[in-house]
């Protein structure tokens, strides 16, 4: 379980998190909404320790896991998968894949060519482009190699960034649907950043609404999404 | 016909150390973002340690490998302990600005350099000393006539060759060189891989250390050695760098072969004194038809 408190980071004198709390219960999903500079991105990029806050705490598995690098969080268990289809255009994209599972090698060398295989079950599409390079792949093909980067990593927890961004409605169904079997067959812990609250509210099992850095709401996500005061003041449909 | 075969070949192996030069300023470049132009100091340094060496007493592959061990430990030592200080600084407002975080290492990689200068000058004395080559310096006879090419220069072309082959099967073939290629294209991508970039970063600075004492020990047998007889050869290789394409590897080797080789014809043919003005008129020509180099990738930083 991820359990955030009072967590606050700034960007020199810009609030972007504003002493936020919440819980990620152990094999659920719990979806991050609000607009556009909610704080949302920072959030997770806070929890990955791209950022650090200027205070609260961030508890992961009993363990505090500010201060520490994004490698050795990884490590710990927490992969991140940044807004943007973040993969290495230079590189194929078998190697993208096994970028994510280096660290692994030295541990279990066996485990690590399962995994490839595991992505290439799971995106059948990549397997067919496996030596292209990531630069040529469509949006919605480098969403999932950028998923495949982090799952070969085996997290138990996956920070998913805005998943949907510039796809088409049929790549996002399908995107979400694959995390969603993920999390129920394996147990995957899923935190879903999501500007597209219908399509996240949808699929999570509870809802955070973060609006200018703080929390407004925190509840189960049918409730938040039966809402429509709060959609109407913080999502504007 | 004759000149022209002493031209292509003196060329050649004069390339092939422009090559390794190159080489290292791009394994740097793309590994840490840094030009650096401490590069061929710290190949002045450990081609100082090999001299002492083997001045001593010690055979010429002693001293050999030594320096080139020297070599990727001294640019491990210098990333470590002047380059990451630098780059983990938090964010002040000195740092606050792109280019400002861009310009400082470079600069610093500048003052390394004359402090390895005045250094060398205190260990070992300012002035020249020749350094000796492991194979003849003389021609090939064949059929009674001497060739130009001696088996020096069958030496340096045969073994800067074998170490460009090695780096490009480490880089593409292995966990640790693919690694370092993550690291340079994407650090945020690669640090969120689990990838130790302050690692692969150091190790960069260590095969470019290696590969620049490599071109030390092979091009100071025909200049002599002194604190900045290096210099000249630092400013050929980062020529030679940016008309192949500042970050690509293969551009690099092949912009040090154009570079020695235009060298070698122009001296062989017009006079030495018009060398920089032809290296110059290359380096023009690239960089106005192709502003990121021969082999140079779309989104490099333009020189």
């Amino acid at each position: 379980m991820l359990k955030i408190e009072n967590l606050t980071t700034s960007f020199g004198s810009v609030i972007a998190l504003d002493g936020v709390s919440m819980v990620a219960q152990e094999s659920k999903i719990t979806t991050v909404i609000g607009a556009n500079g909610a704080g949302k991105s920072t959030l997770l990029r806070t929890i990955s320790g791209l950022e650090s806050p200027a205070s609260g705490s961030i508890t992961w598995e009993g363990q505090s896991i500010i201060d520490r690098k994004p490698e050795d969080i990884v490590r710990a268990g927490i992969a991140h998968v940044p807004e943007g289809h973040a993969v290495i255009s230079e590189l194929s994209v078998e190697e993208n894949i096994n970028m994510g599972s280096l660290f692994r090698r030295r541990i279990n060398k066996s485990d690590v060519a399962a995994s490839l295989d595991e992505m290439y079950q799971l995106f059948p599409r990549l397997q067919e482009r496996r030596k292209q390079l990531a630069g040529t792949l469509s949006g919605g093909e480098r969403q999932m190699l950028a998923i495949s980067r982090a799952l070969v990593s085996r997290p138990k927890l996956l920070l998913l960034d805005e998943p949907s961004l510039g796809l088409a409605p049929l790549v996002v169904e399908q995107i979400i649907d694959c995390v969603n079997t993920l999390c129920r067959s394996t147990g995957l812990t899923v935190l879903l950043v999501e500007q597209n609250a219908n399509t996240a509210l949808g699929v999570a099992d509870h809802g955070i609404l973060l609006a200018l850095g703080k929390v407004v709401a925190d509840r189960p996500a049918a409730e938040l999404k039966a809402d429509s005061t709060l959609r109407a003041a913080y999502l504007g449909y | 016909m004759d000149t022209f075969l002493a031209a292509l070949f003196s060329g050649t192996s004069r390339g092939a150390i422009y090559a390794l030069v190159a080489l290292g300023l791009v394994i740097v470049w793309r590994g840490a973002g840094v030009v650096n132009f401490a590069q061929m100091g710290q190949a002045m340094f450990s081609t100082y340690i090999a001299s002492t060496l083997i001045q001593n007493g010690n055979s010429y592959w002693v001293g050999f490998f030594v320096a080139l061990f020297a070599g990727a430990a001294l640019g491990a030592f210098l990333d470590i302990l002047v380059m990451r200080p630098l780059s983990n600084k938090k964010k002040t407002e000195l740092l606050s600005s792109e280019s400002m975080r861009a310009a400082i290492p470079v600069i610093a990689s500048l003052g390394i350099l004359g402090v390895l200068q005045a250094l060398a000058g205190i260990i070992w004395a300012a002035e020249e000393r020749g350094f000796p080559a492991p194979a003849a310096q003389e021609g090939f006879t064949v059929a009674g006539s001497v060739m130009p090419f001696t088996s020096f220069d069958v030496f340096v072309i045969s073994i800067v060759l074998i170490t460009l082959t090695m780096t490009t099967i480490f880089f593409k073939k292995t966990g640790v060189g693919l690694a370092m290629r993550a690291t340079a294209l994407n650090q945020e991508v690669a640090r969120l891989s689990g990838i130790r970039t302050n690692f692969t970063r150091t190790l960069s600075w260590a095969i470019s250390g290696a590969a620049s004492s490599l071109a030390g020990l092979l091009i100071t047998p025909t200049s002599n050695l002194s604190p900045n007889t290096l210099d000249l050869v630092l400013i050929i290789g980062f020529t030679a760098a940016v008309v192949g394409g500042l970050d690509s590897p293969a551009g690099a080797v092949l912009g040090g072969f154009i570079v020695g080789l235009v060298i070698s014809f122009v001296t062989f043919y017009l006079s030495p004194e018009d060398v920089f003005i032809s290296i110059l008129a290359v380096l023009l020509i690239v960089l106005i038809v192709k502003p990121r180099g021969i082999l140079g990738g779309k989104d490099s930083r333009r020189v």
